[in-house]
C-alpha cells in the first residue's frame, strides 16, 4: 500500500518534472503534418532521419487520411498535408510536391484460379453484374466484393479507373487501410479487393496466400509501377497552401532527395527523382 | 420430488460452470493467440527501445511512456472531479430532486457517447480552441471527459448501496459530515470506486479514435506534456491495419498492453483494500 502510493506520486511528480524541465523538446523549429495513412509511416520516418541531421528541429507526424491533410494544410492546423492522390481541380491553389509513387493492385486469393480480369470483367464484378467467379472462369461461389471507406485516395482512383460513381459499386464489405484489405482477402477465399501494390507484394513474398492480377494486361509490380506503364499509380503529395519556405521547404527538399530513397523502398513504395 | 430438483440442481450447476469455463476460454484463446504470434518478439529492448522502420523493428519505449502519461493525466483530472460529483450526488443532493436528476442524465448521455465523438470535440476544444496541439495533455484531457460518466456512476451506486446506519453513527458520534465522507464512507465504498476505476482504465488504454485526433501518431520519445505521443493502443491499430509486415510487433505490443492492464488491477486492488483495512477494520 505505502510502496504503491510512493509509487503514483513518483510518476505523477515525473511527469510534472516533463513539463517543465528546461531540457524538453522545446526546439523552436517545429513542423507539424498530417494527412494520409497511406504516407504517415513513410513521413515518420523520413522525420526521424531529418531531425538526426538538423539538430533542434521537430516534425511531428500525425494521420487522418487525404481529406484531412488538405484541410488542416487549409485552416493551418499543419504546416504540411499528406495527399495520397493527384490534387483534384478545386485543390490546384495548394503546392504538392511528390516524394514517392504507389500503384494499387487487385488481389484475390491465392487458391483463386483466376489469372486475369478484364476492365469490363472488374466493373460487371463490382457493380454486382457478375456475382460468381465461375462467370469469369474460376469455381463455381458467390464473389465477396471488399471496397475501400469514403475519403479513400485508393477508392477514389479506383472508381475513376473504372469510370465508375461510389453509388454504382456494390460492396460486401467495406475497409480502410491496406493491411486490413490484406487481411479480408486472406480470411475469405472468394474475395477480390484492391490495395497498394507495395503492401501487397511484400505480404505476398512473406507467404501470405494472396495473388496480385494484372491489369490491361500490365502485371502488378513495383517496377510496372517505377516505369510507368501501370495503369493504376498515384503520387505520395507533400502539399502545403504557400509556396514552401524555411524548414518545411527543407524537410520537402530532404523527402524528395536520394537521401531518403532507401527509406520510400523500406516502406515499399517507388521513389521519385528530382529532374 | 426431490429427485427432480436434484436434478435441476446439477442441471443449473453443469450450466454455471459451462459458462465460466467458455468465458474463461475466451480469454486464454486471446491470450494464447498474443502470445504465439509475438512472445518471440518480446524482449527488455522491446520494451525500452523506440521504434524504429514504422514499428516493424525496434520497441516500443516512447510509446509505452507516452501511454502511462496520457492515463495518468486522464486520472489525476478524472478522479477527483468524479468522486467529488458522486459524493455530491449520492450524499448531498436528494434522490429524487430537479438538479439530481439533470446531473444524472446527462452522465449517461455522456457515457453513451461513442469515443469518436470525444475525439472530435477533444481535437476541436482542447487541441485548437485552447490551443494544446495535437499533444499528449489534450489526449489525457479528452480521455478524463470520457472516463468522467463512469467513475461517477460506479462511486455514485458504491455510495448509496452502504447502509444508512454508517451515517447515523457518524452523526451520532459528533462527526462533521465532510469527516463522514472522507473517514467512513468513501473507504466503505472503495470496492465500488476501485470498480470503477478499473472499468475506466481499461477503457482508457484501449482507446483509439478519441486519441488519434488528440494525443496523435507521433512515436518519439515526449520531452513535454505539449508533445505528441502516440499511445500502445494506436500504435497496435497501426502495425495490424496500416503496416505491411507489422503483425508480429503488433501481437508483441497487445501482449504487453494485457500484462500492463493485468498490473494495473492487481496495484489497484491492492491499494483500494489496504486503504479500507486502515480506515474502517481496527487492528
Amino acid at each position: 500500500m505505502k510502496l504503491a502510493g510512493v509509487a503514483v506520486v513518483g510518476t505523477i511528480m515525473f511527469a510534472v518534472g516533463l513539463v517543465w524541465s528546461p531540457s524538453g523538446n522545446t526546439a523552436a523549429q517545429k513542423l507539424v503534418l498530417t494527412g494520409a495513412s497511406t504516407i504517415a509511416p513513410l513521413a515518420g520516418e523520413i522525420a526521424r532521419r531529418f531531425e538526426s541531421r538538423h539538430p533542434g528541429t521537430r516534425i511531428d507526424v500525425q494521420t487522418g487520411g487525404s481529406s484531412r491533410g488538405i484541410n488542416d494544410v487549409r485552416n493551418g492546423t499543419a504546416d504540411i498535408g499528406m495527399v495520397s492522390r493527384d490534387l483534384k481541380p478545386e485543390e490546384k491553389g495548394l503546392h504538392a510536391y511528390a516524394i514517392a509513387l504507389d500503384g494499387v493492385g487487385i488481389i484475390v486469393h491465392a487458391s483463386n484460379p483466376v489469372v486475369m480480369l478484364h476492365r469490363r470483367q472488374l466493373i460487371d464484378i463490382y457493380t454486382g453484374k457478375i456475382a460468381n467467379w465461375k462467370e469469369v472462369g474460376g469455381v463455381n461461389s458467390p464473389i465477396t466484393v471488399v471496397n475501400k471507406a469514403e475519403g479513400r485516395s485508393t477508392l477514389e482512383l479506383f472508381l475513376s479507373y473504372l469510370n465508375l460513381k461510389n453509388s454504382q459499386i456494390k460492396p460486401h464489405v467495406v475497409i480502410g487501410d491496406n493491411a486490413q484489405g490484406i487481411k479480408t482477402v486472406v480470411g475469405n477465399r472468394n474475395a477480390i479487393g484492391y490495395v497498394s501494390i507495395g503492401a501487397a507484394a511484400y505480404e505476398a513474398e512473406h507467404g501470405t496466400p494472396i495473388k496480385l492480377l494484372p491489369l490491361d494486361g500490365v502485371a502488378a509490380t513495383v517496377a510496372n509501377v517505377r516505369s510507368g506503364t501501370f495503369p493504376l499509380s498515384r503520387p505520395l503529395n507533400l502539399v502545403t497552401r504557400v509556396f514552401p519556405e524555411g524548414l518545411a521547404r527543407k524537410f520537402i527538399e530532404f523527402a524528395r532527395s536520394p537521401e531518403a530513397h532507401d527509406l520510400v523502398e523500406a516502406q515499399y513504395f517507388v521513389p521519385i527523382s528530382i529532374r | 420430488m426431490p429427485s427432480s430438483n436434484g436434478w435441476h440442481d446439477r442441471l443449473a450447476e453443469w450450466s454455471v460452470y459451462a459458462v465460466a469455463l467458455l468465458i474463461s476460454a475466451v480469454f486464454l484463446w486471446i491470450f494464447g493467440d498474443l502470445a504465439r504470434g509475438g512472445i518471440e518478439h518480446l524482449s527488455w529492448s522491446f520494451l525500452l527501445d523506440p521504434p524504429q522502420n514504422a514499428g516493424r523493428g525496434g520497441g516500443i519505449g516512447s510509446i509505452l511512456v507516452s501511454t502511462i502519461l496520457v492515463l495518468l493525466i486522464a486520472l489525476v483530472v478524472a478522479l477527483p472531479l468524479g468522486w467529488a460529483a458522486a459524493v455530491m450526488l449520492a450524499e448531498y443532493v436528494s434522490s429524487g430532486s430537479r438538479f439530481g436528476y439533470t446531473v444524472r442524465n446527462s452522465l449517461q448521455i455522456l457515457a453513451a457517447v461513442p469515443s469518436i465523438v470525444f475525439g472530435l470535440f477533444g481535437n476541436a476544444f482542447f487541441s485548437i480552441y485552447l490551443g494544446l496541439g495535437f499533444s499528449i495533455l489534450s489526449g489525457g484531457l479528452t480521455l478524463a471527459c470520457m472516463l468522467l460518466p463512469i467513475l461517477v456512476s460506479t462511486a455514485e451506486a458504491g455510495l448509496r448501496a452502504l447502509p444508512d446506519t454508517y451515517r447515523s453513527l457518524a452523526v451520532a458520534l459528533g462527526m462533521s459530515r465532510a469527516a463522514t465522507v472522507f473517514h467512513v464512507l468513501l473507504p466503505a465504498a472503495a470496492p465500488a470506486l476501485v470498480a470503477g476505476l478499473l472499468l475506466g482504465i481499461g477503457r482508457a488504454m484501449a482507446e483509439t479514435a478519441a486519441l488519434l485526433f488528440t494525443s496523435g501518431y507521433v512515436d518519439r520519445m515526449p520531452g513535454s506534456l505539449l508533445d505528441s505521443g502516440r499511445t500502445l493502443a494506436v500504435h497496435i491499430l497501426d502495425l495490424s491495419m496500416n503496416i505491411p509486415g507489422g503483425d508480429v510487433a503488433a501481437h508483441a505490443s497487445a501482449l504487453v498492453l494485457i500484462v500492463v492492464l493485468l498490473l494495473i488491477n492487481l496495484l489497484a486492488m491492492e491499494m483500494a483494500t489496504g486503504w479500507q483495512r486502515g480506515k474502517i477494520v481496527t487492528e
